[in-house]
């Protein structure tokens, strides 16, 4: 894991207008299968920073370098055609169908007729979209999110190292996008490139990011993972634009898992009622997860409520709905927390096995650091 | 359903049939076909200086046009363009038989004979050549910002982009072009004769001249039926030059 792409002091200078700096010394440094968020508010010159990359605009002064090239020393077409390039406003071909726009720039490569076709079966895959249903489909035929997802793949077609998305969900309604995003990340598990993401909306930038790259006015206010970003903005800046919640964005940026507590008051269903009860006062608690024989999440019981004919844990136990994977962020987390009485919340992995449980301390301390 | 298919069929097809089949009658009833019968080596020359007369000027007009409003569309031509797009609009106000006049007046000057097949040609052409240079300047011109800039940013070359890209999508727009100068050509071309361009519009003129009903319709007929085939063929062409991605409604055959 070397340094993929270095922007050494890059400048941008727009020739008239009073020479205002679109970009002012820009610098920063991105590991391969990283994603940078460049984010700010309009006007800041993310967008200009990020359209030097594959030289869309010019780079006045300083030195961007691509996996130890200098891009300025480049063929221009070359360069662009090792950059997966993806843009707000899809700019699919209308003229192709989809399976010729994904097609495009292995074309260009000259790639052989057979990994082409492979390629583009492989990327409708990926994007989750039928490949025999919407290859010969034209572009006006799809949905916005489905056309977006094109673009995706599109983008990815050449096998680039690096991609560029300019707003690339910022077209679409805030549910599909939502879906979008967790669909990229995934997407971005497998592939891992290095990604430079530009976006205005901040809760995008921390989730889509694991550098985020603050700008203003040209200059880069704060570069840093979104955990720093938030707990520890570098000013009132950062602070604001990171918002008055950020202490609950942060929630985002953790897994259930990691908050939880591995001692869980668990019974087996199969135990009598009689264990039970000594359990209770045992560990002075009001309620006891229910498990089977193999660990796995049958339901809850109420030491206040408890049938007086029951023999065994099972003819008390009542189902609940207080559980989460420990896949899950800190923040539905802490809502399914509010959104229950019980006080803490059942964490299970993928087999509804009991792992843990979390309550609020839990969280509060994970947030402390 | 049969029912349903047949009247479909009967509406599509009936009103086709029905030109034809009263402009057949015109032809008959005024002798047109005797006429033509007996001069059958003349109608046949007649005919070929009409096709010579459209294809060639219509070739010169869509090549010379898409050309001419392709090169307007490049950055470095922003400001001569406008110039031409001025004179182009003008051009096209000129009526019909005004251009050939022009034609017959004006070419003497550079020192052309202003009679005969040539300058009827060069009127045509001239007459042709402006919708599609507008046509094609203003569809290409209307092709997504958004296409080109990630066709560039993927890293195609600028022709790569004009051919791939722009041509093609501006192509609806471009073939409507084409549609508009060939009726204006089918149209104009009778007129050439009036210059000695020869064509149909000999027998037209003639029978206009002579009030000889029998040699006009076997003049004006032939031309109704070529301006139909022309159209008819283009419609065809245009299935083929324009994407299914890019068209905007299924052309109708007529």
């Amino acid at each position: 894991m070397g340094t993929m792409l270095s922007l050494q002091k890059v400048t941008k200078i727009y020739p008239g207008a009073g020479h205002i700096k679109a970009v002012d010394e820009l610098s920063f440094d991105l590991e391969e299968g990283e994603i940078c968020t460049l984010v700010g508010p309009s006007g800041c010159g993310k967008t200009t920073a990020m359209k030097m990359i594959n030289r869309l605009i010019s780079i006045t002064s300083g030195k961007i370098i691509i996996d130890g090239k200098d891009i300025s020393r480049l063929n221009t077409i070359e360069l662009r055609r090792s950059i997966g390039y993806v843009i707000q406003n899809i700019g699919l071909f209308p003229n192709m169908t989809i399976g010729e726009n994904i097609a495009i720039i292995p074309k260009l490569l000259k790639w052989d007729r057979a990994k082409i076709d492979e390629k583009v079966q492989r990327l409708l895959e990926i994007v989750n979209l039928d490949p025999d249903e919407y290859k010969d489909r034209y572009p006006k035929e799809l949905s916005g999110g489905q056309q977006q997802r094109i673009g995706v793949a599109r983008g990815m077609a050449g096998d680039p190292p690096i991609m560029l998305m300019d707003e690339p969900f910022g077209a679409i309604d805030p549910i599909n996008r939502e879906h979008l995003q967790n669909e990229f990340l995934k997407i971005q598990e497998k592939v891992k490139k290095t990604i430079v993401f530009v976006t205005h909306d901040i809760d995008e930038a921390i989730k889509m990011g694991d550098k985020i790259c603050l700008l203003r006015d040209g200059h880069l206010v704060q570069f840093a993972s979104p955990e720093e970003m938030l707990t520890h903005p570098k000013n009132d800046f950062v602070a604001d634009f990171a918002g008055g919640d950020r202490t609950l964005k942060r929630l985002n940026l953790f897994t259930v898992k990691r908050a939880m507590k591995d001692n869980p008051p668990i019974i087996n269903q199969d135990e009598t009622i009689e264990t039970a009860r000594n359990l209770f006062s045992e560990i002075n608690t009001r309620y006891l997860i229910a498990v089977n024989s193999e660990g796995r999440l049958t339901g809850m019981i109420d030491k206040q409520d408890i049938p007086g004919k029951a023999l065994l844990v099972k003819d008390a136990v009542a189902p609940t709905n207080a559980w989460l994977t420990s896949q899950s962020s800190l923040k539905d987390g802490l809502s399914e927390i509010f959104s229950h009485d019980y006080g803490f919340l059942i964490v299970v992995d993928d087999a509804k096995k009991v792992l843990g449980w979390l309550h609020t301390e839990d969280i509060k301390e994970t947030l402390k650091g | 359903m049969i029912l349903r298919i047949l009247f479909q069929l009967v509406k599509r097809l009936a009103p086709i049939f029905l030109t034809i089949f009263f402009i057949v009658w015109l032809y008959t009833y005024y002798g047109a076909w005797d006429y033509t019968i007996k001069n059958l080596s003349e109608f046949f020359r007649l005919i070929l200086e009409h096709f010579i007369l459209v294809i060639i000027s219509m070739f010169c007009a869509v090549i010379v046009g898409v050309t001419l409003g392709t090169i307007m569309t490049r950055k470095s031509m922003e400001k001569a363009s406008s110039v031409i797009m001025a004179v182009v609009n003008v051009w096209q106000s000129v009526p019909s038989l005004g251009v050939l006049a022009l034609a017959y007046g004006f070419l003497p000057f550079i020192g052309l004979s202003g009679i005969g097949m040539v300058p009827a040609l060069i009127a045509l052409f001239f007459h042709a050549v402006a919708p599609i240079v507008r046509n094609t300047y203003a569809g290409i011109e209307s092709v997504s910002k958004d296409v080109i800039e990630a066709a560039t940013g993927m890293g195609m070359t600028k022709k790569q982009i004009l051919f791939q890209i722009e041509l093609p999508n501006a192509m609806p727009v471009i073939a409507g072009g084409i549609r508009t100068s060939t009726a204006i050509i089918v149209g104009t071309a009778p007129l050439a004769f009036l210059i000695g361009g020869g064509g149909l519009g000999f027998w037209i003129f003639t029978g206009i001249a002579l009030v000889d009903m029998g040699i006009m319709m076997a003049g004006a007929v032939p031309v109704a039926l070529i301006a139909m085939l022309f159209d008819y063929c283009l419609g065809v062409f245009e299935k083929f030059l324009v994407s299914r991605g890019v068209r905007t409604d299924e052309i109708e055959l007529a």
